[in-house]
């Protein structure tokens, strides 16, 4: 970079300006597009009801609606969901990443992870209308279960409840897990492995003292992604939870379809914060290279 | 140190397992559609849905709207995510950078719909395709973003300085030398925010007003009459559209071939 840096002093002040200001505009983009309209919702959280819309004001009221009312069941149970399918998302997820990572060789490991990324890209929406079909009395699942004999008559609670929810989102979000998974493990430093080996630890012990650990980082940078997908998930619990089934995504449309803006934007604001919370914990415990690293050898 | 043969095997079931749970529900509407199973079903196979895709006049305007989306996002979207990896090479503090322009894979699509909804009301901006294409393009961001960064990542900056000792100047060195190294990354990322342009509902239907897309036209007619043998034909079509593209992708992908510094 010691030549790049010499130019740069070189040039004249206004183009470096100029340049600078164009390498930043994917930044203000970003900031102007998404962070300033996040920080207004949370704004107009405070604000009242006017109508059809909202006005300015100073209350608590969206606040208090939300917390003191019903929705707090709401915001619990999702908090449980989403905690249950980022922990099973990396229970599925782990052994596929350490399995591609560690024991399998690079290019191949590349072409099963494409074939991950596939079915993330068809729209999760469709995908889960499909499991409507799948999940049914008379679908290709209860049909195996007798004809395995695991069932004498269809089961009920495959569709329309807590199952049907769990397996929609897993489908959803999972293929996103396996990523910063996989990253972290593939970039792991092999002779710390064959160093615990050599001192005489167990296949077991070394994978809980220094594989597992090492992977941490992709292991929170997954669970953000799980959780993010299954708490603010909107359609999902729609579609396979059946009539009246709540969590937070589609209560906060539903405070939209009831014309309860200032509500929309608080309970929405709280998933924003609970999210950002997680992000910034990840951003000061762990080293971003240390998921990224292996994409971008960016300098520091 | 590996496992035994029998490990291996239990793992690769494993994955085509996890694989199958994956891949199965893009199966059923296709089943659906034709007439193979569900509610239209033993009628015998048929193209009769598919044929009447075309009569509806809300979704063929919804598939305009979804083509000139994507086309727009598709265009835009590179260009920014390359500035950024750039941004990321150059300017200060690179961490950041990269944070916040991964954050929209991080704030929930009802989150990231309904403030741009609010910001875009308050501000007196009507709800158009400018405003669907503006979501699509925060969300599209960091993907096309990462896929810049991991090309970019394979190009020597050495070559750069190469050119700059031959007195080209900086865009100069970037269009001759950088730029064709680096081009089957940027057409990805392009592709890629096509794809995602084409499959957003949530975020969409929050931002879109009175203007359907394709994807948000399902989920709105799912919401009002529920699903039909023409909706799963329609859905047939758009993942028959995805896994093509993503075919497209992967040729792109293959043809950037062996890059200076091997990947």
């Amino acid at each position: 970079m010691g030549a790049l840096q010499g130019r740069l002093s070189a040039a004249s002040r206004g183009a470096v300006l100029a340049r600078h200001a164009l390498l930043a505009l994917p930044l203000a983009f970003v900031a102007g597009a998404l962070l300033v309209p996040l920080g207004l919702m949370f704004v107009w959280s405070f604000w009242e009801r006017a109508g059809f819309w909202i006005r300015p004001a100073f209350t608590l009221a969206s606040y208090t609606e939300f917390f003191a009312g019903v929705r707090l069941s709401v915001l619990e149970w999702s908090l449980v969901v989403a905690a249950g399918v980022t922990v099973l998302g990396l229970v599925l997820a782990y052994p596929i990443a350490y399995f591609l990572a560690l024991r399998v060789r690079r290019d191949l490991a590349r072409n099963v992870l494409l074939l991950f990324t596939v079915p993330f890209l068809v729209n999760y929406i469709i995908r889960t209308f499909s499991w409507v079909y799948l999940l049914s009395r008379t679908g290709p699942v209860n049909r195996a279960l007798i004809a395995a004999g695991l069932a004498g008559r269809p089961v009920d609670w495959l569709l329309f409840s807590d199952f049907a929810v769990v397996v929609g989102l897993i489908g959803s979000y999972m293929p996103f897990m396996i990523y910063p998974l996989w990253a972290a493990l593939d970039g792991l430093d092999r002779r710390l492995v064959e160093a615990s080996w050599l001192l005489g630890a167990s296949p077991g012990i070394t994978f809980l003292s220094v594989t597992l650990p090492l992977s941490m980082p992709g292991v929170f940078a997954a669970a953000i992604f799980g959780f993010v997908g299954s708490f603010g998930e909107s359609a999902v619990p729609i579609i396979l939870g059946g009539v009246g089934y709540q969590l937070m995504g589609n209560t906060i449309t539903s405070a939209l379809d009831v014309l309860n803006y200032p509500l929309a934007a608080a309970m929405s604001s709280v998933v924003v914060a609970a999210m950002l919370a997680f992000l910034l914990a990840w951003y000061l415990a762990f080293d971003l290279r240390a998921v990224l690293g292996k994409i971008a050898r960016w300098r520091f | 140190m590996g496992p035994g043969r029998a490990g291996r095997a239990v793992a690769w079931a494993y994955v085509g397992a996890v694989l199958f749970f994956l891949y199965g529900p893009l199966v059923p509407p296709l089943l659906f559609s034709l007439g193979a199973a569900g509610p239209a079903g033993a009628g015998g196979l048929t193209l009769r849905w598919y044929r009447e895709l075309g009569d509806n006049p809300l979704l063929v305007g919804g598939v305009w709207n979804s083509l000139l989306v994507g086309a727009l996002v598709g265009l835009v979207t590179p260009p920014l995510a390359l500035l950024a990896a750039m941004a990321v090479r150059e300017l200060r503090r690179p961490r950041l950078i990269v944070l916040t322009m991964l954050l929209p894979l991080f704030i929930p699509g009802v989150s990231m719909g309904l403030a741009s909804a609010f910001f875009f009301r308050q501000l007196g901006v009507p709800p158009s395709l400018w405003t669907i294409a503006i979501v699509h393009v925060v969300w599209a961001l960091p993907f096309a973003f990462l896929i810049v960064l991991a090309v970019m990542a394979t190009f020597d900056p050495v070559y750069l300085e190469a050119a700059y000792l031959h007195g080209a100047g900086r865009l100069r060195a970037f269009l001759d030398v950088e730029l064709p190294l680096i081009r089957h990354g940027i057409l990805g990322a392009a592709i890629f925010s096509v794809i995602l342009s084409f499959n957003e509902t949530v975020r969409t239907a929050l931002v879109q007003g009175p203007n359907n897309t394709v994807q948000t036209y399902i989920w709105s007619t799912f919401l009002q009459v529920g699903l039909s043998p023409t909706l799963y034909a329609l859905m047939s079509l758009l993942i028959g559209l995805t896994l093509g593209l993503v075919a497209v992708l992967l040729v792109v992908g293959a043809r950037g071939g062996v890059s200076p510094r091997g990947g």
